[in-house]
């Protein structure tokens, strides 16, 4: 594959880089190798990633069409996704951006009917629904609504029972809903292809903000002389910790997450610089929590039921938040949960709104990402790896009732107010596409 | 006049008997869930009851709904349906202009008479929606436990067998839990649930049957629970065949996944703070001495229809299963948390 970025170790910076210069099937291509390779891995870069190359896909789409360009992205998404299933930002990115296009065609169709019904004088089996509503704030009812408009099943009131029927009865009114869907340039001159581009920026915009944002809720959770655990080297944990150390004192224990993430753990406390230049932008430039004179405490995982006695809080990063409320992290969280509920300590997950992904978690086992074994025993030892089984799981999965309040980038949620975040950033018809 | 009309149905004279339409509607149609059979009935009864205003319907509505209640020992099932169909009337009225400009009534009231079929239809529609949704829970290799003889549940277990849209046919083994009380209105009197057992065999789904007694024991071998629920209260919980909320608690003692299948409509406006909270007339802990036990062999008694509301036979008893102890409620707008069922119904009443 020609790449013009030699020097560059592959990853986000580099693809990033040559994602302008090259032609999109070869970013496409190029992408899909990185997250096949794990050169692309934390939920952030794989969702900067898909973002920009979505944003290429679409301004490289010569039509405006949003039938064409829900397919376009659909199969460049699902190339992504089956890269690598696991890391479902990549999937929640797709789906944003399908809801985006989604939107904005049905804002151009809602224009255009609205004309055309105002000349018809709406005669009872015109083909607005019961649920055409009125309320401003229930989006999900006007989404029903439009939902039915283009015959689409979906429809999430218990209204729909005894709606007007639309779908069989008024045949009359069939060409009419999927005329503006065929034709959507007929629309009153509003470029869907501009639009969706803005959206995308806005997102990338949110990937860069989401973490300040969390950290914003900081002071609202972190008091005066707590005692906060947390693990992993998670870069919105440490914004949030930072935030609340500049007003207040407080003790961080930190575990280190051995062996996939001690290195950077380690690092993230004594405020050396990674290694890792992916994460250059975020990490490279901040204090470590020591240098605003708050005690860090590192200890191994295994201490952590021991400590948990007198820890006032658990904060954990994640790795992706499923729709049941549950999430999948770095392993060892579960251990970490487990042990806060038997203390009632309370557990809170800090993670951006783009980590939630409305997939339903039903076989827990296939989210669990497995990692290399040498890290948990080095292939020097041969003779041992020889006679027994390693394996080096890189997940867990925290089922929701271990988890007390999520903070996004929205504020703080209860794990079963959950899904109505998803109902609201996703759009039903895009869960599986 | 309305009250005259009702008055004179309530005597038992001629008009229109909501009670024996309603129960003829339940008989005819084995598919048929309760609150449909209600939404059914109260059509009937608009077709057959002449009403011109908004308020002379509201009125008929309210009596016959009442009436409906009082004769029917439970009204849980039924009061999901008399409510969305009374809310629905009066939510669309609020909200002028949208089934026609100035004849609004009429145009709503001829709409909901003349697709009484249709809605019969979206309901049964609904359990396919559901079946299609509940469909991934169910992985190959799994063993799911199951009662009672919710119809969403026979569906999303036979959906599951023969799927088109997967490669192969999901391999799955269930555990039926059958009641052990006979049912009434079955002459054959075998448990509710065998006709679901043997269509599933028929299908080539292995399927043992146990008895209430061995659920404890058979959870084990369990991958998950999935049961059906006759209505899904405010706070998430359900109203659901005797025998429910001790499945719910002995999954949840042994930590494996409780999955409610539920048609949308099944929501109703109720908060049961416990078990003895719900507005049912059963008698199942029944406290007696020799003397009651001898006096009832020399007359066995029968439900009187009084001005009480009458008893509800043992067999069709119900418990309530609070919404801790679900995982999931499998419904046909979406696998929701219980606490998602509270907005669903704040969406229709306020």
């Amino acid at each position: 594959m020609p790449s013009t970025s030699v020097a560059l170790t592959p990853g986000l910076a580099s693809f990033l880089k040559s994602l302008n210069t090259n032609p999109i099937d070869t970013s496409i291509e190029n992408l899909v190798s990185l997250l096949k390779r794990r050169q692309i891995r934390h939920s952030r870069s794989c969702a900067t990633a898909t973002a920009y190359l979505l944003l290429r896909v679409i301004s490289a789409c010569r039509t405006s069409e949003p039938v064409k360009l829900i397919e376009r992205v659909q199969s460049v998404g699902r190339r992504l996704i089956a890269a690598q299933p696991r890391e479902m930002v990549v999937g929640n990115i797709v789906r944003r951006v399908l809801g985006l296009i989604r939107d904005e065609a049905e804002d151009d169709r809602d224009a255009e009917f609205a004309l055309s019904e105002a000349g018809s004088e709406s005669q009872p089996q015109t083909p607005r629904g019961f649920d055409d509503s009125s309320l401003p704030l229930d989006r999900d009812m006007l989404r029903t609504e439009a939902d039915r408009a283009a015959s689409r099943p979906p429809l999430t009131s218990m209204f729909s029972l005894l709606s007007h029927p639309v779908e069989d009865n008024s045949p009359a009114s069939t060409p009419g809903t999927q005329s503006p869907r065929g034709f959507p340039g007929h629309g009153p001159g509003k470029d869907v292809r501009a639009e969706v581009l803005e959206g995308i920026n806005e997102i990338i915009d949110e990937l860069d903000q989401v973490d300040d944002q969390i950290s914003s809720y900081a002071l609202e959770h972190i008091h005066s002389n707590e005692i906060i655990l947390t693990h992993t080297s998670s870069t919105t944990v440490q914004k949030f910790l930072l935030k609340a150390a500049s007003k207040r004192k407080f003790t961080v224990i930190h575990a280190e997450s051995f062996p996939n993430n001690h290195d950077a753990t380690h690092a993230t406390v004594s405020g050396a610089s990674p290694v890792d230049e992916e994460n250059l932008s975020f990490e490279a430039f901040q204090k470590p929590l020591i240098a605003l004179g708050i005690t860090v405490i590192l200890i191994p995982d295994s201490a952590v039921f021991a400590l948990m006695s007198r820890v006032n809080k658990v904060i954990l990063g994640t790795h992706s938040v499923l729709a049941n409320g549950g999430l999948v992290a770095a392993a060892g969280t579960r251990v970490i949960a487990r042990a806060a509920k038997v203390h009632q300590t309370p557990v809170v997950v800090v993670s951006g709104v783009y980590k939630l992904s409305p997939v339903y978690p039903f076989d827990f086992d296939s989210l669990i990402e497995y990692g290399d074994a040498s890290k948990v025993l080095p292939f020097e030892d041969g003779d041992l790896v020889d006679q027994i089984d390693v394996q080096n799981p890189l997940y867990d999965y925290v089922p929701a009732e271990l988890v007390d309040l999520y903070i996004t980038n929205l504020g703080g949620h209860a794990p079963s107010y959950l899904y109505r975040i998803v109902s609201d950033h996703y759009r039903k018809e895009d869960i599986s596409f | 006049m309305a009250t005259e009309t009702r008055s004179s149905a309530a005597a038992g004279a001629k008009p229109f008997d909501i009670v024996a339409s309603y129960n003829e509607l339940l008989r005819s149609d084995p598919d048929l869930t309760m609150p449909i059979a209600a939404i059914e009935a109260l059509v009937l009864l608009l077709t057959k009851e002449p009403s011109s205003t908004i308020s002379e319907t509201l009125d008929l509505l309210e009596k016959s709904t009442t009436i409906l209640k009082k004769a029917n020992p439970n009204p849980i099932g039924l009061s999901a349906g008399t409510d969305l169909f009374q809310r629905y009337l009066i939510t669309t009225l609020q909200r002028p202009g949208q089934l026609g400009p100035a004849g609004d009534f009429k145009a709503i009231r001829t709409h909901l008479l003349t697709n009484g079929r249709l809605f019969i239809r979206r309901a049964k529609e609904s359990r396919e929606k559901i079946a299609a949704f509940g469909r991934g829970f169910i992985r190959d290799g799994c063993t799911v436990l199951t009662n009672g003889g919710s119809r969403a549940v026979a569906s999303l277990l036979q959906k599951a067998t023969a799927d088109e849209g997967l490669p192969s046919a999901v391999r799955f083994r269930v555990i039926y839990v059958l009641s052990s009380f006979k049912n009434a209105d079955d002459p054959s009197g075998e448990p509710e649930g065998m006709e679901t057992v043997r269509a599933l065999r028929a299908k080539g789904v292995p399927v043992s049957t146990i008895p209430e007694s061995a659920v404890a024991y058979a959870l084990g071998k369990t991958d998950m629970v999935i049961v059906g629920a006759e209505g899904v209260v405010e706070n998430g919980g359900i109203v659901s065949r005797m025998g429910t909320y001790q499945i719910g608690l002995l999954a949840k003692a042994i930590g494996k996944p409780f999955y409610v299948v539920a048609e949308s409509h099944k929501f109703v406006r109720l908060y049961p703070l416990g078990q003895y909270d719900l507005p049912i007339n059963q008698h199942v802990i029944d406290f007696k001495y020799d003397d009651d036990i001898t006096e009832q062999k020399e007359e066995p008694t029968t439900p009187t229809n009084g001005d009480r509301q009458i008893e509800l036979p043992l067999c069709d008893s119900v418990d309530f299963t609070p919404p801790h102890l679900i995982s999931a409620l499998i419904t046909d707008s979406g696998v929701l948390t219980p606490s998602a069922v509270s907005e669903e119904l704040i969406k229709i009443w306020f």
